[in-house]
């Protein structure tokens, strides 16, 4: 790139179910944000993106970003937008903003994700409605497909081909809510057994409750500079070194080129890795947060990223190789699954979790050893979409 | 509360709201909505139908008014089998959107191999634990009750019976 651009930090407002609105979250992003870079106050800011995917549904509200600069006290002078991709609209944003600085045009930005979710339980068929937009409404939706059902077949045709078994996923979603309880802010606070995602109800065969992420509200904010302004507020940058995307002219589920692989992530991953310099992930990525929406997610994504061969995934979380010691550390913050999942603040948070395993700030039960390089990866609509986004402790 | 609050005035909202229409799954079907009637009017009198291209003849699921591989927009409805065999199946058993939310759960939602084409469908007549990958399910035309006056139709599929006779 023309530029360096980093990560300085940023926080997260409490997630879960909550008793604010949109405009509260997003207020509690923000503060967490500039609380957390103290040497940054809304008049730097220069450009703000906001991560949202259906304030327009969910909070009856729409022309967000403006919103957000209102509520924050943000004079933007460069560039202003709120991206919209689905479960992957907080990378969306980060790449935005990435790009902007890069490019020279602005040096600090503020990305800011929010998506309030839990209407209440009366009014859930209104979010599932919105939820099951997301896909080809006219020839998908109206069949009663929506996403937990979508992510059955994939574990269905993983297990048909591959042989992956029930005890695998499991293991992912144990793992994940488990590293989760180390979390403050996360939606899922306890412990999880194998046995406790199994005994969770069925909710669309083979999945189980706990095979999948929440229903959540929440907000994450990061403050990104170019490297010079960087280096005045911090030592630890979280450089962005490569990302990537890939779409594969498929969204309707006729049009998938698999139902038990991504070659959409293999693919921007491939790009990424190239821009960072990455030659042999598992070798060279210490920490990863990737999109676990659902405990098949993960297994199909350490074989997609590069972390094992097609078909292995089940047994490299059952060898443990994706546990916070292991090779690779997968969603040490505790994934979707443990975290919950409000759309538009996830990858933000999820950027912010390598950010801060850099910076050595993360709860000392859940800190990958030195860790130097990191992945996000985030996955939207039916997975037609994939993107990988780099971090590292070196601009490169 | 003390007792000289003052008098307010009362302002209302609707009580109740009815479906907004975009909350409503089915499209609207006829030429006067869609450029894609003729799909559901073949669907009405029966047939499942798509698109197939007239320059390239790449055939197309969901139909098509422009060909994505070579931007035509000469492009033709072909017959589609009203047999295939299941790819994938799950079993939702809640958390139904508004507008499906009056559905029955548990119900199968599957990925139908046509052989043309794989699509998503509902699978009635059987539960998730009577089903396999590649057992033969055969096309099943449902009318659409509601919310709108219009005639309305959408396809599910269902088990081949196994004595080969017709389902009734
Ligand atoms: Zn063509």
């Amino acid at each position: 790139m023309v530029r360096n651009v980093a990560i300085v930090g940023g926080g997260h407002s409490d997630w879960g179910e909550r008793a604010a609105t949109w405009k509260d979250l997003a207020q509690e992003g923000g503060k967490a944000a500039f609380d957390a870079v103290p040497e940054v106050g809304p008049e730097d800011i220069e450009g703000l993106f906001v991560g949202a995917v259906q304030p327009e549904r969910f909070a009856n509200q729409t022309h967000v970003a403006p919103l957000v600069a209102e509520l924050l006290g943000i004079e933007v002078t460069e560039m202003i937008a709120r991206t919209e991709l689905a479960c992957a609209s907080g990378q969306a944003a980060l790449r935005y903003a990435w790009l902007a600085i890069a490019a020279g045009q602005l040096d600090v930005a503020l990305v800011l994700g929010v998506e309030k979710m839990n209407l209440g339980r009366k009014y859930m068929p209104e979010m599932q409605a919105s939820m099951a937009n997301v896909l080809d409404r006219e020839f998908d939706g109206a069949n009663g497909l929506a996403a937990p059902p979508f992510f059955a077949w994939y574990a269905q045709r993983h297990m048909h081909e591959y042989g992956t078994t029930r005890e695998q996923l499991s293991q992912v979603a144990a793992k994940n809510k488990t590293n989760a309880s180390k979390t403050d802010f996360a939606q899922f606070q306890s412990s999880c057994a194998i046995e406790d995602v199994e005994e969770s109800p069925e909710i669309a065969a083979p999945l189980h409750l706990f095979d999948c992420s929440g229903i959540t509200d929440g907000a994450a904010g990061a403050i990104l500079m170019s490297e010079e302004k960087a280096r005045e507020v911090t030592d630890t940058p979280a450089f962005i070194t490569g990302s990537g995307q890939s779409s594969m002219a498929g969204n309707s589920i006729n049009n998938l080129p698999s139902l038990s692989t991504w070659p959409q992530a293999r693919k921007a991953s491939q790009n990424a890795y190239e821009q960072a310099g990455i030659e042999d992930p598992l070798a060279d990525i210490d920490v990863a947060e990737v999109h676990d929406c659902f405990s098949i997610s993960e297994i199909i994504e350490y074989e997609e990223l590069g972390f094992a061969e097609r078909g292995e995934g089940g047994q490299f979380i059952e060898d443990g190789r994706s546990h916070i010691d292991g090779d690779v550390a997968v969603n040490p913050r505790g994934g979707l699954l443990g975290c919950g999942h409000p759309l538009g603040a996830t990858g933000i948070s999820q950027a912010l979790e390598i950010t801060h395993q850099f910076q050595g700030t993360v709860s000392s039960d859940r800190q990958v050893d030195d860790p130097t390089t990191g992945l996000i990866h985030n996955l939207s609509g039916s997975a037609s979409v994939h993107s990988v986004m780099v971090l590292d402790r070196d601009p490169q | 509360m003390s007792d000289d609050t003052p008098d307010r005035k009362r302002v209302s909202v609707p009580e109740e709201i009815e479906l907004p229409r975009l909350l409503d799954f089915y499209e609207l079907q006829t030429d006067d909505h869609t450029r894609i009637h003729e799909f559901y009017e073949n669907l009405r009198d029966g047939q499942l139908t798509t698109t197939r291209c007239q320059d390239c003849e790449e055939i197309h699921y969901p139909p098509r008014i422009v060909c994505p591989e070579c931007m035509g927009d000469n492009l033709a409805y072909v017959d589609l089998p009203h047999e295939g065999e299941l790819f994938a199946f799950s079993e939702v058993r809640g958390g139904l959107p508004i507008g499906l939310a009056e559905h029955d759960v548990p119900y199968v939602v599957a990925v139908v191999d046509l052989g043309p084409v794989r699509l998503s469908a509902r699978v009635d007549g059987a539960a998730y634990d009577d089903l396999e990958i590649g057992d033969p399910v055969e096309l099943n035309i449902v009318e659409i009750d509601g919310p709108t006056e219009e005639e309305r139709v959408f396809y599910r599929f269902e088990p081949v019976n196994e004595n080969g006779g017709d389902s009734e």
